[in-house]
């Protein structure tokens, strides 16, 4: 039910018939613990999520024309804007200059710049304008439930800017802007065939918007894998960069696991800086190389180890994109500090997915809160199981993911249990997560503490007097 | 040379040592740290350091700043893994270090020497990656579980004697005090050059000068009322030494707790385990302090927040000048707070090969005042009779001096072959 078959090979997400009764919700946080996690990894927004990301990616491959000739995928070469795409651009574009209106404080700072929270105030005060005014033809289908579509729209858009609390950013946002595009596509924004438009016009814009705010306001990588993460911050541009470098696809062929098309850089030119310069800015996977040697000092297989292991990988860029997915579905998807403040309305569905395999929960799932011990060191592992088939996928379905660590990188540190107590119970228990001044309500990457989203803690109510932590006792409300 | 002396060459080559000799060294090492209590007595003078994170080459300019082992004394607290590529090497090279000379290198525990934190943010995956099992992680992991929380360091100096080192920048000559009789603080950089200087303050003048990162400033004192051994609540009356009116210094990774208001609370504590999720112990480890009254909620999920009132009345209570904490990214490598009742000092520069902070450590001097003799007890709980506010007067906090320093020139290290991939892309 998550994906229909179209006129190309691949998964397509499913779009929303238009129909004037149908109602909408403001996206909440569902997943608080182990076990809400493995209820997510078959669930229809796990699938549904999983085919978009599909979909998107499968639109970078290079095509073959019916003679064979091959048209190669650059974002210097992009396809044909539509209105919609352009109305997105703008939207993106819009929230650029927003950083003018909010230069960074020059004062004494420990590592994230404050004035991260006066550009965030000014980017909710607009969101509502900024909607009406770039999305009008969306919202003006939606008659009645026009302020409701809007809302549900926003949580995920919200969501993706990072967390002005935290003055951090990871792939929870980003999972969080492609869940703003995929309801954008359920809710018929966009035409068929129009996926790559998608990616090459609203999300490398949007990538580079965040690496904009990034080093503006120093936005510290959600999450802190340090040097054995893939990257600080982002995850999306190495799935859809590594793509464009695969072999040519028709429109029936499936998506190719491995081998390159010709002419492209080896993967081994990434651990070199110069050539990385010359394909940044027609490549995705190299143009988030690139602004890794922009930030960081030292040598590239000491700060990015796992991309420069990934550049000695011989079987060509499939099957790096290959790998990417598999990676992104079980350190993005799989993992409990990323998705768990991932929130789930009317387009991205708190249901079980009838398709899905029922699997047990996961290792990784096992280690979150609510799980017995904490003392076994069994290394976080995800599975991939849900709906759509992933390319790779064998009959039987997927086993242990290896433990590697996704996205992110630096300065503050989460406790990766953090998040599954009260306040995240309380959130869900109001029915709606409050859109407040402060973090995004939604989207966020790491284990941030539930009560984080409470703009700041009041402390009168903060004040312990005596022994017991506020949130000591696990199951109350 | 003994073996013990052959890996520690070995592993400042950076070059780790194979899994039999690990498990040996993290075999003798939790055999030593079983009999240290939970929070370890150490003397000055002592070079206290914060955060590591696998900066191994970091941590090697760190020795050169700071001078080698034995020949200086030192104390590090904690959060050796993690994040960074030289995890395993930076981390027992310190436990070979801490087996070789025991009583001349503490360690004690941070939020990352935990099983579950080191699977989620990169020590696992090292391991993994350098060994192709986790034998050696394990093994590190339960010596994480005999570090203790804390030390105290007894009998540091209220007076720096000013170093006769050059000034990094000579025209500022002039505007440095040159009075050396009252120094507070001295600021080196790595070449031992003085980058800054800050005398004691007097008579209540209000220098509001905390929070800067280079900023100092013991308020004004008063003459103590009790000269007990700090950081034991005993009273002059019971000890009777006054040799130095200088309070002891509580090094801890993180901070406070709720839970804790006195030292022997900590000492009190059962640490042979893996960091809990809640309650003392792992608050000690994940706390930070901030601009708030009392108590707050940590972003990060973890510990408190705690503000200015929480630190001055702890340190009132326990004799204390100063705590020391690291756990927090500063860009100057140190910063101090609440009229300087508490530092954070950071050793990791350039964290994360991309934050372009300078990383700091700590001297504290040795008190030769009283022979060098420092004061002690045995610790009698309950004998400061604190009325909060009513006299809260300050301990005179130790005679400070920041050497500073930069990230290891990057250029010798070669690029080494390839790895096998993570599964994913097999």
């Amino acid at each position: 039910m998550a994906s229909t078959k179209s006129a190309t090979a691949g998964p397509v997400l499913e779009r929303i018939p238009h129909d004037a009764n149908r109602t909408f919700s403001t996206p909440s946080k569902r997943i608080n613990d182990g076990d809400d996690l493995t209820f997510f990894l078959s669930s229809t927004a796990y699938a549904d999520l999983m085919t978009w990301l599909l979909q998107l990616n499968r639109s970078m491959f290079p095509t073959k024309d019916t003679d064979g000739k091959v048209q190669h995928s650059s974002l210097s070469s992009p396809p044909k804007y539509s209105k919609a795409v352009q109305s997105l651009r703008s939207l993106v574009s819009d929230l650029k200059t927003l950083i003018e209106k909010a230069p960074p404080d020059t004062g004494p700072r420990r590592f994230g710049n404050v004035a991260f929270r006066t550009w965030f105030e000014f980017f909710e005060d607009s969101a509502d304008g900024l909607l009406d005014a770039h999305l009008a033809p969306i919202l003006g289908k939606a008659g009645n439930e026009r302020v409701a579509v809007k809302d549900e729209l926003k949580v995920y858009l919200l969501g993706s800017f990072g967390s002005a609390q935290r003055l951090d950013y990871g792939t929870g946002h980003e999972l969080s802007f492609l869940a703003f595009l995929g309801c954008l596509w359920k809710l018929n924004a966009f035409e068929d065939g129009e996926e790559r438009a998608i990616v090459m016009g609203v999300v490398q814009p949007y990538i580079e918007l965040i690496r904009h705010l990034v080093l503006t306001y120093t936005l510290e990588p959600a999450g802190s894998h340090g040097v054995w993460g893939l990257d600080d911050h982002s995850f999306i541009p190495y799935i859809f960069g590594s793509a464009q470098y695969g072999p040519a696809i028709s429109p029936l062929d499936s998506v190719p696991t491995e081998g390159s098309v010709r002419p492209s850089p080896s993967p081994s030119k990434v651990a070199d800086k110069a050539t990385v310069a010359d394909y940044k800015d027609t490549n995705m996977y190299f143009s988030a190389v690139q602004f890794i040697y922009d930030v960081k000092r030292g040598p590239f297989w000491e700060h990015s180890p796992v991309l420069y292991d990934i550049s000695g990988i011989k079987d060509g860029w499939g099957k790096i994109n290959k790998g990417m997915l598999k990676m992104w579905a079980a350190e993005v998807l799989g993992k409990f500090p990323v998705v768990q403040h991932f929130p789930f309305g009317s387009l991205f569905k708190w249901e079980a997915d009838p398709e899905a395999v029922r699997k047990g929960a996961s290792m990784h799932a096992q280690q979150q809160p609510v799980a017995r011990s904490m003392d076994v060191p069994a290394p976080p592992a995800a599975s991939s199981v849900g709906g759509t088939k992933a390319p790779w996928a064998k009959a039987g379905g997927a086993g242990t993911m290896p433990q590697m660590q996704a996205a992110s990188g630096v300065p503050t540190m989460r406790a990766p249990w953090a998040g599954a107590s009260r306040a995240a119970r309380q959130a869900t228990g109001s029915g709606r997560v409050a859109v407040t001044r402060g973090p995004a309500p939604s989207g966020m990457p790491q284990t941030a503490a539930p009560w984080a989203s409470n703009q700041r803690v009041d402390p009168a109510a903060a004040n312990m007097t005596s022994t017991s932590a506020p949130w000591a006792r696990k199951n109350d409300q | 040379m003994s073996d013990l002396d052959k890996a520690i060459a070995q592993l400042r080559a950076c070059r780790p040592i194979p899994e039999n000799q690990v498990r040996e060294l993290c075999y003798k090492a939790r055999e030593l740290l079983i009999e240290e209590g939970n929070v370890v007595s150490v003397d000055a003078p002592v070079t206290i350091c914060g955060d590591i994170h696998g900066q191994f080459h970091d941590l090697m300019e760190l020795f050169r700043v700071g001078g080698d082992v034995p020949e200086t004394n030192y104390l590090f607290m904690g959060d050796f893994v993690d994040r960074g590529f030289y995890s395993l090497e930076s981390f027992l090279l310190l436990l070979c270090l801490k087996v070789r000379y025991p009583d001349r290198i503490t360690l004690i525990r941070g939020n990352h020497e935990s099983r579950q934190i080191t699977t989620v943010y990169g020590f696992y995956d090292e391991c993994l990656r350098k060994y192709g099992s986790a034998n050696v992680w394990r093994y590190c992991c339960e010596v994480f579980d005999y570090l203790a929380l804390g030390a105290l360091v007894m009998g540091a100096s209220t007076e720096l004697d000013a170093s006769d080192a050059p000034l990094a920048d000579p025209t500022s000559q002039s505007t440095l005090p040159s009075d050396a009789d009252d120094l507070e603080i001295e600021i080196l950089n790595s070449a031992g050059q003085i980058i800054n200087r800050f005398m004691r303050a007097r008579n209540n003048t209000s220098q509001d000068l905390s929070q800067l990162s280079n900023p100092p400033s013991s308020p004004s004192q008063q003459t103590p009322s009790r000269n007990g051994a700090p950081g034991t609540g005993a009273s002059g009356a019971s000890r009777g030494s006054g040799g130095n009116n200088g309070g002891a210094v509580l090094c801890v990774h993180g901070g406070l707790s709720p839970l804790i208001d006195s030292i022997d609370k900590i000492r009190l504590l059962d640490r042979k385990q893996e960091v809990p999720h809640e309650g003392a112990m792992c608050d000690l480890l994940w706390s930070d302090p901030d601009e708030i009254d009392g108590w707050g909620l940590s972003p990060r999920g973890a510990g408190f927040l705690f503000g200015a009132d929480i630190v001055k009345c702890f340190n009132h209570k326990n004799d204390l000048s100063l705590i020391c904490r690291a756990h927090q990214l500063v860009m100057e490598g140190f910063k101090e707070m609440f009229d300087s009742t508490i530092v954070t000092v950071w050793s990791a520069p350039n964290y994360c090969y991309r934050c372009g902070n300078v990383a700091a450590i700590l001297e504290l001097g040795e008190d030769g005042s009283n022979g060098g003799y420092a004061p002690r007890s045995n610790g009698d709980v309950g004998r400061s009779n604190v009325v909060l506010a009513e006299r809260m007067e300050q301990r005179q906090g130790p005679g400070r001096r920041y050497r500073v320093f930069e990230a290891a020139p990057q250029d010798s290290r070669g690029m080494p072959a390839k790895k096998p991939v993570a599964d994913y892309f097999l």
